[in-house]
């Protein structure tokens, strides 16, 4: 049975991932030239979510900073916060890249609960201070818009990230609807595979989504210190973010683009 | 007060009320066959859908939420399958839970090993009776917002959810969203028009009469539906109107009566 939904898994599922063998100008790029040892040190993912619990053991300590948007008035504005999670989402998100890169430090930017209508405006604001204010070179976004106001504004964040070198990871959404910035070229898209590996992510060719990688029944912190087994493309994207981490801490100075290139050049189906 | 049959304007001596009449008189018929729908109708889709859902996915249960603005709430409204009967009018905050992290941010997910979190909606699930091991939710939404979430509690058997289920799932939340969507449509468009009926319908109504009528009606409409606030307006001037603007009023009651009409079936290719 088929849909007509954008089953952005698909290139990522089954006989479909077969066909994405890549013949790139890679062969003097390898993984551990790209992801270095490293660790993600010297780099500060942010994290726009709902929330991580700074002390649950997957964290491993690392996170250094908790904000929270509030609404006010008509607009928005970024408040220091304790850290919490309001549903345990954003600890999860945290723990995939912490598992992935334990010398990264990681800013947590609560954006859940301002916002239930889902206009996107607190989303955006979120977005905005990630981008200008929380010191990050690496922003991991598990939620987007589907608001067509909010369309113009975050294009604009997420050109201002590309050119401020800070790379914004964020997943798509599987439902009928369009959501941005997930689709944004600038951004890095990602799906999840059923490929029952954290370390396996393949570099989709015909995008929208150019990225999968690990999604399907993933083990994840969660809220209260505990564990949960999850699937979704939002539990994907911090696969993508813990390896971008250590392509940035091995390589100072490489750009979003670059760290976007090397990502492709050592996925699983680049030859 | 208006009588079936008994419909009369102040404009009945012009060319064009014999088309302005029926195409009003259609309307009304339509509002009135929406008005005794609501809110059995819309809950018959929702359960449908429920239903349709737990026999898909052989699973023990499946629920719809929609989001309340005035109690800033999501409502689980219907339920189908035996372990989700006693969940239906559980009321939980928007911003807490899978249903709420679903709502907010339009992120489909599934999570298994539920009752491993002692805090995990905890108190929901003992609220219905029913703790899961595993939920696939998905938002209800389309281009106008998220306006709920659609839950899929444990299969039968040891099958999880995957990541075909949530997209299948998606189609489910898309259905149920369009009849949603239809639904308030209707049910909207049938409180103005018979609230405005009854005023045109008296001979020597007052005009500050109407005006008072119409503003009645669509207190509470949707915000942003313009198609509704012109009409209004149409209406309300139709008293005094020449002839060319009585007809914008048939168009705009025409095109109405066609956007009220209910969603032709959807398949799926196979």
């Amino acid at each position: 049975m088929t849909t007509e939904l954008p089953a952005w898994s698909e290139p990522f599922v089954g006989e479909r991932r077969d066909g994405l063998a890549r013949h790139g100008p890679w062969g003097r790029v390898d993984r551990d030239w790209a992801l270095g040892d490293a660790g993600g040190r010297g780099i500060r993912v942010a994290i726009v979510d709902s929330g991580v619990e700074g002390s649950h053991p997957a964290i491993g300590g690392r996170l250094v900073d908790s904000v929270a948007v509030e609404r006010d008035g008509a607009d928005w504005r970024v408040v220091p916060a304790p850290p919490d999670d309001l549903v345990g989402h954003g600890t999860a998100s945290a723990g995939v890249i912490h598992d992935l890169a334990p010398e990264a430090d990681l800013v947590s930017i609560r954006v859940l609960g301002v916002d239930n209508k889902g206009n996107g405006g607190g989303f955006a604001a979120g977005l905005a201070w990630a981008i200008e204010q929380s010191g990050a070179s690496i922003v991991n976004l598990s939620l987007s818009s589907r608001s067509d106001t909010f369309f113009g504004q975050l294009h604009e964040l997420a050109d201002e990230a590309y050119f401020r070198n800070v790379l914004l990871v964020s997943a798509v959404n599987n439902v009928a609807v369009a959501s941005y910035p997930s689709l944004f070229a600038a951004v890095v898209s990602v799906a999840a595979h059923d490929v029952p590996r954290p370390d396996a992510w393949f570099y989709n060719p015909e995008p929208p989504v150019e990225f999968g990688a690990h999604g399907l029944n993933v083990d994840v912190a969660w809220r209260g210190g505990t564990r949960m087994t999850v699937t979704g493309n939002s539990f994907a994207a911090p696969h993508i973010t813990g390896l971008a981490a250590r392509i940035r801490s091995a390589h100072p100075g490489i750009t979003p683009f670059e760290t976007k290139a090397l990502l492709a050049a050592t996925a699983d189906n680049a030859t | 007060m208006y009588v079936p049959g008994s419909l009369r304007f102040g404009l009945m001596n012009e060319p064009l009320d014999d088309r302005l009449l029926r195409a009003l008189e259609a309307v009304a018929a339509r509002a009135a066959v929406a008005a005794r729908l609501e809110p059995a109708g819309g809950e018959a889709v929702l359960r449908s859908v429920a239903d349709a859902t737990v026999t898909l996915f052989d699973a023990e249960a499946a629920s719809i939420a929609l989001y309340e603005p005035a109690t800033d709430r999501l409502v689980i409204r219907v339920a189908a399958g035996t372990a989700g009967e006693g969940a239906v009018g559980l009321a939980l905050a928007p911003s807490e839970g899978i249903a709420g992290y679903v709502f907010t941010t339009g992120q489909p997910l599934v999570v298994s090993d539920v009752a491993a979190d002692p805090r995990f909606d905890r108190s929901t699930a003992e609220g219905t009776g029913y703790v899961p091991r595993s939920i696939l939710a998905v938002p209800l939404v389309d281009d106008g917002g998220t306006i709920g979430v659609l839950e899929v509690l444990d299969r039968h058997g040891d099958a999880g959810f995957g990541l075909r289920d949530i997209e299948l799932a998606g189609v489910f939340a898309r259905q149920a969203t369009v009849a949603i969507r239809a639904s308030r449509v209707e049910r909207d468009t049938g409180e103005l028009l018979r609230t405005v009926l009854a005023a045109l319908a008296a001979p020597d109504a007052n005009p500050d009469d109407v005006e008072a009528a119409v503003a009645a009606a669509i207190v509470g409409l949707d915000d942003g539906d313009d198609g509704l606030w012109a009409l209004a307006d149409a209406v309300a001037r139709a008293r005094a109107a020449a002839p060319g603007e009585v007809a914008l009023v048939v168009d705009i009651l025409d095109a109405l009566a066609r956007r009220a009409q209910p969603p032709a079936p959807r398949t799926f290719r196979r």
